[in-house]
């Protein structure tokens, strides 16, 4: 039997090591992802057989209302969720990164809702909402409001009202950016304030091009986060009143497991990710214009 | 420029520890040994708990066949059924050597779904009406005809309605667990305080409507707005309703063709039940439904509408009987305490009430005692090991007495022919009989069969909601709803077809 030699042996011993995580990516995810495009041009309806029917679900998806009603729905959230969360999420980390009494509390205070489950937190939120007995109404009333918006219950104000309620969770966000905050060389402070810059001035011309990469990478986790958002409206508004916030990933829920649609839920995630990815790549197209890195 | 530090004094070997123990050491010793005494208290509580904790599972008896049981029920209702179980363990079970296994699952159709997808589902499902088509269409269930008849359980054990709605194009999938059916409920009390108000409206305050165009003044003089339009009282909102999308069933109209496969949801009937719908909403104004629907507490809990006194009448279930007694007890218990209560005859019982169940008035003259009969049923899933054994726990719960306490439990009618007449008088619902009788009218109605049932309820709904909140007139709404069901159904029952030429599956289909 011919000997081994040192290399063949080394490698061997590595991929028996990245076994577990090889085979794992392989089963959990290369497969799934193959067959669900398989899947895509096919009616599958998951308890028989699938069978091949082309383009079809493509085709049908053109065509589909509530496809089209789904798709303007999260992207009217991604619109309004997205740039006003990092811009609160941003204001927070600037508040945070503040030589004050009492920091770690702050921190504390902001980032806890980040680590209460999401289901816990829409139950909770529920109850904000009632407009009878919720906080935010009586709030609102004691400030003079006679009529506060019935908040999930209006197709005006149910999207909002996710939104906001998004905003409640910024915690992580906030941790990624004050850590950005803290790599910002104190010498380009120095620097402005001999330039007799003010702190909006000192904002815009230091902190912001000095974080740059970092709202960038907050941007495309948003952009991402944002599209597939599911647990609130589902446990919230169930998509209504009159699918008002029945999202992408709601619809794409209901034809695979209510439905029993899966070739037709498969084609609509593939749809899903192509649009992530066309997102994130415009995202990394401008980011040339606006994100400067260190040494560069 | 270059910092010179000040060479650090070398540490001698244990110098540390030489010599009387200084304050910081005994200090660190201290807390060695309270983190040590934590985590050995952490870890015997943990050993503890897994010694002598709850089982998750119960252990089945040596040699005997063990029939997974999935049920959507938790809570009290989980509780209940378990008991059924239980008692089945202790007598049918040892006898024939089966231990039913109960587990308590929600997204209970999901979840079977994928256990059948994936080759091991449970041996009885516990599933809904309103999916049973979809899933007998699908393949997905046993056929239960053969072994049902070897039980002595036929049409004749049945109410119509239900056995009817157990059967999908001709065969049985699944048997009745515990059915409901939907009446009136209404608030006596709020009757008696607002007797002025119906006298004035030339209405009688001491009974319920009977016809719906009384319910509709019933529903004009109970209700009170603010000044700034909100509602404070309301006498009836269709819209609250969980039933919202069902209602074309009290007009006596039909959404579904089962000899010419289409859907009829444009038909007279069924338009007229969504006008009535948009008729209270222009009275109201979608603004202030939007804002009271809002301000619902939660369903199980005593901010419940009805409980509250925000809503006087209401479509509901024979369960509501249940839920008012947990959480508002004050409503049930007026003159007698529940245990005396329940011994006195049935006219006296009704005065232990502030509220009472009626039938659901029906929009067509001559249509008596309409209601929608929904009802959670026992399934045996594709590739279920035991079909036999579970078949025996199903037909255990179908016995009269059985089923009796199971529905007592749980405040339901009986979906059987005979009902004892202790379950009628004893039982701790004493408007039971509304339902039994409803359950038993031939204008009872169940969920169509149609094997898209969850997306013909979802663009029910969706379409009440439209009409309701004055977003699209009812005759659009229902033709836009209809045309989008029907194009599924087509392509569904083409696709079917399809299949069975190519694999020879979907036998469960049967066009």
């Amino acid at each position: 039997m011919p000997r081994m030699s040192r290399h063949t042996i080394n490698f061997l011993k590595g991929m028996a090591f990245l076994s577990p995580w090889l085979v794992g990516v392989l089963v959990f995810t290369t497969i799934p992802i193959g067959l669900s495009l398989y899947y895509s041009f096919c009616n599958y309806p998951l308890v028989q057989p699938p069978v091949f029917v082309g383009w079809h679900n493509y085709h049908y998806m053109i065509h589909d209302r509530v496809f089209w009603i789904s798709l303007n729905n999260t992207l009217l959230y991604a619109l309004m969720s997205l740039p006003m969360g990092m811009v609160i999420a941003l204001a927070l980390a600037l508040l945070l990164n503040a030589n004050i009494r009492g920091l770690s509390l702050y921190r504390t205070i902001i980032f806890l809702p980040s680590l209460i489950p999401l289901v816990a937190s829409a139950m909770l939120w529920l109850w904000m909402y009632n407009s009878k007995l919720g906080l935010i109404n009586i709030t609102l009333r004691s400030l003079g409001i006679a009529h506060p918006p019935p908040w999930l219950t209006s197709t005006h104000w149910a999207m909002p009202a996710l939104v906001l309620m998004s905003f409640w969770s910024l915690g992580n966000t906030v941790v990624i950016y004050l850590a950005g905050l803290q790599d910002v060389p104190r010498e380009l402070y120095e620097a402005a304030d001999l330039d007799g810059a003010n702190l909006p001035r000192k904002i815009w011309h230091v902190t912001l091009p000095s974080i740059s990469p970092v709202i960038f990478f907050n941007l495309i986790m948003g952009i991402i986060g944002s599209l597939q958002t599911f647990t609130q409206p589902f446990i919230m508004t169930q998509g209504g009143p009159i699918r008002s916030t029945y999202l992408y990933t709601m619809y794409l829920y209901d034809n695979a497991f209510t439905f029993l649609r899966m070739g037709y839920a498969s084609a609509l995630a593939w749809v899903q990710l192509l649009l992530v990815l066309a997102l994130t790549a415009l995202a990394f197209w401008t980011s040339r214009y606006w994100v400067h890195y260190q040494g560069r | 420029m270059t910092r010179h530090l000040k060479h650090p004094k070398p540490i001698i070997a244990g110098q540390l520890d030489a010599g009387a123990p200084t304050r910081s050491g005994q200090k660190r010793r201290w807390r060695r040994y309270l983190r040590m005494a934590v985590s050995t208290s952490m870890a015997l509580a943990a050993a503890l708990v897994l010694a002598f904790g709850p089982r998750g599972v119960v252990k089945a008896p040596p040699h005997t066949t063990v029939v997974e049981y999935w049920e959507k029920w938790n809570g009290t209702e989980g509780h209940q059924m378990a008991e059924i179980v239980n008692d089945f363990n202790r007598t049918v079970g040892r006898r024939d050597h089966i231990f039913v296994r109960y587990i308590s699952t929600s997204s209970i159709d999901q979840k079977t779904l994928t256990a059948i997808a994936a080759g091991v589902p449970p041996d009885i499902a516990g599933l809904w009406n309103e999916t049973l088509s979809q899933f007998a269409a699908l393949g997905c269930l046993k056929r239960l005809g053969a072994m049902a008849k070897s039980y002595g359980i036929t049409a004749a054990s049945y109410l119509p309605v239900y056995w009817r709605g157990c059967h999908y194009h001709g065969h049985l999938y699944a048997l009745v667990s515990t059915p409901a059916a939907v009446a009136l409920l209404y608030n006596k009390a709020i009757f008696q305080a607002d007797a002025a108000r119906l006298r004035a409206a030339g209405l009688n305050p001491n009974r319920p409507p009977r016809t719906l165009k009384e319910l509709d003044r019933y529903a004009h003089a109970l209700t009170i707005v603010s000044p700034g339009g909100q509602i404070l009282q309301a006498g009836f909102v269709p819209m609250t309703s969980w039933y919202l999308g069902d209602l074309w069933m009290w007009f006596g109209g039909h959404v579904w063709n089962a000899q010419t496969h289409k859907f009829t949801l444009t038909s007279p009937a069924v338009v007229r039940s969504f006008q009535w719908i948009r008729k209270y909403s222009q009275w109201l104004g979608p603004q202030a439904i939007n804002s009271f629907q809002s301000g619902e507490g939660n369903f199980d809990s005593p901010e419940n509408p009805f409980l509250a006194g925000q809503e006087v009448m209401e479509m509901q279930g024979p369960w509501m009987a249940n839920y008012i007694y947990n959480f508002a007890p004050h409503m049930s218990t007026l003159r007698w305490p529940k245990s005396a209560e329940l011994k006195l005859p049935l006219s006296q019982r009704y005065q232990n009430y502030s509220w009472a169940f009626a039938p659901f008035p029906s929009a067509v003259p001559g249509l008596k005692d309409v209601s929608y009969c929904s009802f959670d049923c026992l399934c045996i899933p594709r590739g279920a090991k035991h079909p036999r054994s579970a078949f025996a726990f199903i037909a255990y719960v179908n016995q009269q007495p059985v089923m009796e306490k199971l529905c007592a439990l749980h405040g339901k009618n009986s979906p059987l022919a005979q009902v004892s007449r202790n379950f009628l008088l004893h039982n701790k619902n004493p408007y039971i009989g509304v339902f039994e009788k409803l359950a038993a009218s031939p204008n009872a109605r169940s969920f169509p069969p149609v094997p898209i049932g969850p997306q013909l309820k979802a663009e029910l709904g969706i379409t009440a909601e439209r009409v309701g909140l004055l977003k699209d007139t009812p005759r659009h709404a229902l033709a836009m709803a209809q045309a989008r069901l029907q194009r599924l159904y087509d392509a569904f029952h083409a696709m079917q077809l399809r299949r069975q030429a190519i694999t020879g599956a979907g036998r469960g289909y049967n066009p």
